[in-house]
């Protein structure tokens, strides 16, 4: 606003260069003050600093990653150190003779054009490559676990909040509240020797993997068949790995929303119970729970390093877990930056979802009269 | 005379708790005659929205121990209430007797709009043709003047306070009950849209020609809508009387302490009064009548046996009081305010 | 609220610490998770820090008595080098409970001391903490871990610990500042601010011990967060430690195919017990302790 007036004003914005600044910086306040905006600014922060973190790690720190590999390389004298640094250079996408703050530059072009690098060991594989190959194991695994869970998670909620205090109620809560507090690859550990070494239920060895050795990928029975068997293991473990947060949260929702005066009042108004279970107390009830589920899908895509790795189960964590164990930098900053955008992308998915189903969110509230 | 729409028969209402059954309600008795409004008062905590609850079969923590709540319907019949199978206790709600809750604010569920509401309620009652319920809906929502294609569409929490308690009251006319239920419908509201609600209250009544009852501890809008009004302290019923009997002539001390405690415009007659002492335990009640600790005119008869309803000097009016004569003596037999001839 | 003043007051003019520990041992023994949830944590801090200084360590590999089960010499049985089980879970619980106290406290004292900051001072320092905080919450805080303990190889308890605490933290400001930004406005803080007590005092003498409550809780959890990710990284092989704790037991048994042993039950099986047992406790004594502290602080 100035003093001119709104002609003045224009004239101002449009005529003078510094109107110009005055207008922008008006327009970062206005979307500071916009939630939507401030989350996504909150989005790309996050990411950056993420991102900016490890390549500080990797390319900074004394005895880094580079100057190991370069060591590697030049090590039995296959290669002069000029070769060697020019190699790792081009590797990880990266000018290594350039100044820092020009490395970093170039790191982030890169990483715009979704470029990210390609792996140490295999030289011409892409990280980007590597990645989409372990993206379907796990998307199938903790995917089809943490949808399950929540499932059946929300539908004993429900069920153990309407029988408050019977045995339905006290089996499955107790149990629930004990397998939310194990550390989930313990209990991973756990069900792998007692029921796949001790008793011999479950053909652990044979589990292993994603699929058995030598069979044709393929649309085929045999196939789809072989995937679900191998992939049955990983997705119960993520199932029992998230169940209980469920069916806690959902019964405390259900109990919430039970007492709510709106439930009377539909009572009153002769609504059958099933109406009334559906629309005005799970409906409710699970609002804040979607919102959580959408929270959760980011996390499927980083899998779980912990029980991949127990299970041999070749996903994302799986694979981030070898590309450590190999110090193959570039892969494990991929799926890193990977694993932070898809958590970070999901968290405004979620205030996304909340706005849409919730209909007091997100709209202007309050007409007067 | 044709029996009354409601007929309520020694109707007790307890709450478990750790130490004990709170008797939140005991044998209370009233009828209601159709086109009547019997207003329920009393202060917080004396047993009205527990016996408004319970009339509709909504008791949840609490359990209806004795009594008969007997309804008669339209064509002649009457049924008990308490007896009816849950269907046809949920049918019987809000198609026969609606109730307009304290909470109005919350009464609706925040994710669906009104409209699905009004439709979930016609449904639910077996009007299946979405056209007809909502050409009803639009006719009821011109009647309590809310402009009804705007509401109708919005979500709950897009109305002000005083249209959603008129919305409220539009829901509790859908399917024409002979019976509707008013528990403090104004107690959330400021002062003007509390005026603008009881004068609608009054407008829909003379219209439509339903049976009231309106449960407030606000003695002066229940002196501006009942015909007859009864008192209830400890979950007793201690004074059944007309409006103006009850007003001008009350026969039971707590009836007296809580006119003493209305505001009057014409302030210049003192302060308001109000009843020293809190209302009693309902696990242990006090030996006796149960307002002898805070009753000014108690002698120690009152602290040995509680009375029973007993009729008093004018007609078709009871008190729960051996000492009401004394109260007669005290507030007389004129037209005039109690506060006033006690101040 | 000069009710609740007063109350405090009150409250503060009894005989200290003990009237307030008799009390809340009282409002505990009502709670008998709780009080088992304390049981075991004692138990284990015993039984980890006080247990080994009676203890010699044994170890002595015996090749001819690998898994051997059940015994008077080995109340459990041997590990895969022939050693008595018993004896290394006596000795590898100090690490992880160690670590796992610093983290815990290094949190909890980055939080209180990061939320007060952001609170008192206000305006853009106090932007730029809840928007360090924000972030610090959303990362996935496992495989950043990970990728950090890859790269910067921690090898000490104090290092480890302090990477740990770099993560923690952020769950607990938000309450810290919410907290302190409350009681800024309550009048006992007002009359101090009146009297010119100075900010230390205030801050230490009037609005800490208000929350006690969320401190002690925040320590405990951020204690069960630390364990969770120090036993992470060790089956990982990302920190090597003393080589002596009870997640490197686990480590073993993964990496050296122990775990498909029918023989090895106990020697895995143990340490497992132990971890999973000391997170219940602490989770079970955190949930009485919600209960008692603010029934409304109930998590889900």
């Amino acid at each position: 606003m100035t003093t001119a007036g709104p002609a003045g004003a224009r004239l101002d914005a449009q005529t003078f260069p510094y109107g110009r600044y005055r207008t922008a910086g008006r327009w970062l306040g206005r979307t500071w003050r916009s939630p939507a905006m401030r989350a996504l600014t909150k989005a790309v922060l996050t990411i950056w600093i993420t991102t900016t973190l490890t390549f500080g790690l990797i390319r900074l720190m004394p005895g880094s990653p580079v100057d190991i590999k370069i060591e590697e390389l030049t090590r039995d004298g296959a290669m002069t150190y000029e070769e060697a640094r020019g190699m790792v250079g081009a590797l990880i996408a990266i000018d290594l003779d350039a100044p820092v703050h020009e490395q970093y530059l170039s790191f982030l072009e890169h990483l715009a054009r979704g470029d990210l690098g390609a792996s140490f060991l295999s030289s011409g594989t892409s990280v980007s490559s590597i990645i989409l190959a372990v993206l379907p194991w796990t998307i199938l695994a903790v995917g089809v676990g943490t949808f399950l869970s929540f499932i059946v998670g929300v539908l004993i909620g429900l069920v153990a909040a309407y029988r408050r205090g019977g045995w339905f109620d006290n089996l499955f809560v107790t149990g629930s509240s004990i397998v939310s507090s194990i550390q989930p690859y313990l209990l991973a550990v756990m069900i792998i020797v007692v029921f796949g070494v001790q008793l011999r239920w479950l053909p652990v060895a044979q589990m292993r993997g994603a699929t058995t050795p030598g069979i044709a990928p393929g649309f085929t029975l045999e196939f789809i068949g072989d995937v679900l068997y191998h992939a049955s293991l990983p997705i119960l473990m993520f199932f029992l790995v998230h169940i209980g947060h469920w069916v806690l949260s959902m019964k405390s929702a259900t109990l919430g929303s039970l007492e709510e005066d709106y439930v009377a009042a539909a009572r009153a108004r002769g609504l059958s119970d099933a109406r009334i279970t559906t629309a005005y107390v799970g409906r409710n009830a699970i609002l804040p729970l979607v919102q959580q589920l959408a929270i959760a899908a980011g996390f499927i895509v980083g899998g779980s390093i912990l029980i991949e790795t127990l299970l041999v189960y070749p996903g994302v964590g799986y694979r981030l877990d070898r590309a450590i164990a190999q110090r193959d930098y570039p892969v494990m900053q991929g799926i890193l930056l990977v694993i932070t955008a898809s958590v970070v992308v999901a968290n405004l998915v979620a205030d996304l979802v909340y706005s849409k189903i919730d209909p007091r969110i997100g709209r202007p509230g309050g007409a007067s009269g | 005379m044709t029996a009354p729409v409601l007929a309520v028969d020694d109707l007790s209402v307890e709450y478990p708790t750790r130490r004990g059954p709170a008797r939140a309600v005991r044998e209370v008795s009233f009828t209601v005659s159709r086109g009547e409004t019997l207003a329920i008062i009393g202060e917080s905590g004396s047993g009205k929205t527990t016996l408004a609850v319970a009339l509709i079969g909504l008791s949840r923590a609490a359990h209806v121990t004795s009594g008969r709540i007997l309804y008669t319907a339209a064509d002649g019949s009457t049924e008990d209430v308490r007896t009816m199978e849950p269907d046809e206790l949920r049918r019987w709600r809000w198609r026969e007797c609606a109730m307009v809750f304290q909470a109005a604010l919350n009464s609706f569920n925040p994710v669906l709009t009104i409209w699905d509401q009004f439709l979930d309620t016609a449904r639910a009652h077996g009007m299946r043709d979405a056209r007809q319920v909502r050409d009803r809906a639009r006719e009821l929502l011109d009647l309590v003047h809310l402009d009804a294609g705007r509401v109708l569409r919005a979500y709950p929490h897009e109305l002000s306070g005083g249209m959603r308690q008129r919305v409220c009251i539009a829901v509790a006319l859908l399917l024409r009950p002979q019976l509707v239920i008013f528990d403090e419908p104004t107690t959330a509201l400021d002062i003007l849209t509390q005026r603008a609600i009881i004068d609608l209250l009054r407008d829909l009544r003379a219209k439509l020609g339903f049976a009231t009852i309106f449960i407030s501890h606000d003695l002066s809008l229940a002196a501006e809508l009942a015909d007859r009004v009864l008192t209830m302290y400890a979950g007793r019923a201690v004074e059944r009387a007309s409006v103006s009997d009850l007003f001008y002539r009350p026969r039971h001390p707590y009836s007296v302490g809580l006119l003493r405690a209305v505001p009057r415009v014409s302030g210049a007659l003192g302060s308001v009064a109000s009843i020293p002492g809190s209302p009693p335990d309902l696990v242990r009640l006090p030996h006796g009548c149960t307002y002898h600790p805070r009753c000014p005119l108690v002698i120690d008869a009152c602290k040995r046996e509680e009375p029973a309803l007993i009729p008093v000097d004018t007609p078709e009016h009871d008190a729960r009081c051996i000492r009401w004569k004394a109260v007669a003596e005290l507030v007389g037999t004129e037209r005039r305010a109690v506060a006033e001839k006690l101040a | 609220m000069t009710a609740a003043a007063a109350g405090i007051g009150a409250a503060r003019a009894l005989p200290g610490w003990v009237e307030s520990t008799v009390d809340f041992l009282r409002l505990l023994s009502r709670r008998p998770v709780g009080l088992l949830g304390l049981a075991g944590i004692v138990f284990f801090i015993l039984f980890a820090l006080v247990v080994p200084v009676f203890v010699p360590v044994l170890d002595a590999t015996d090749v001819t008595a690998v898994y051997q089960g059940p015994s008077a010499a080995h109340p459990l049985g041997t590990d895969y080098a022939g050693r008595d089980v018993l004896n290394q879970l006596v000795h590898g619980g100090r690490e992880i409970l160690v670590t796992a106290a610093l983290t815990g406290f290094l949190s909890t004292l980055t939080a209180v001391a990061l939320g007060a900051i952001a609170a008192t001072v206000g305006g853009k320092v106090d932007a730029v903490i809840v928007a360090v905080n924000d972030v610090v919450l959303t990362i996935p805080h496992f495989p950043v871990l990970v990728v950090a303990a890859a790269l910067l190889r921690p090898d000490g308890v104090v290092v480890l610990a302090l990477l740990l605490a770099a993560l923690t933290w952020s769950a607990l400001l938000r309450q810290i500042r919410a907290q302190v930004l409350s009681l800024r406005e309550r009048d006992y803080i007002e009359a101090a601010r009146a009297l010119d007590l100075g900010l230390p005092h205030i801050v230490f003498r009037e609005i800490l011990p208000n929350m006690r409550s969320y401190i002690v809780i925040h320590f405990i959890l951020g204690v069960t967060a630390a364990i969770y990710l120090i036993v992470g990284l060790v089956v990982l092989g990302l920190v090597p430690l003393s080589g002596k704790n009870w997640a490197i037991t686990i480590y073993f048994a993964v990496n050296q195919g122990a775990l498909y042993f029918r023989d090895s039950f106990l020697s895995i099986a143990s340490p497992i017990a132990m971890i999973v047992l000391f997170q219940l406790s602490l989770v079970f004594f955190v949930s009485a302790l919600e209960d008692i502290f603010d029934p409304r602080l109930r998590r889900s």
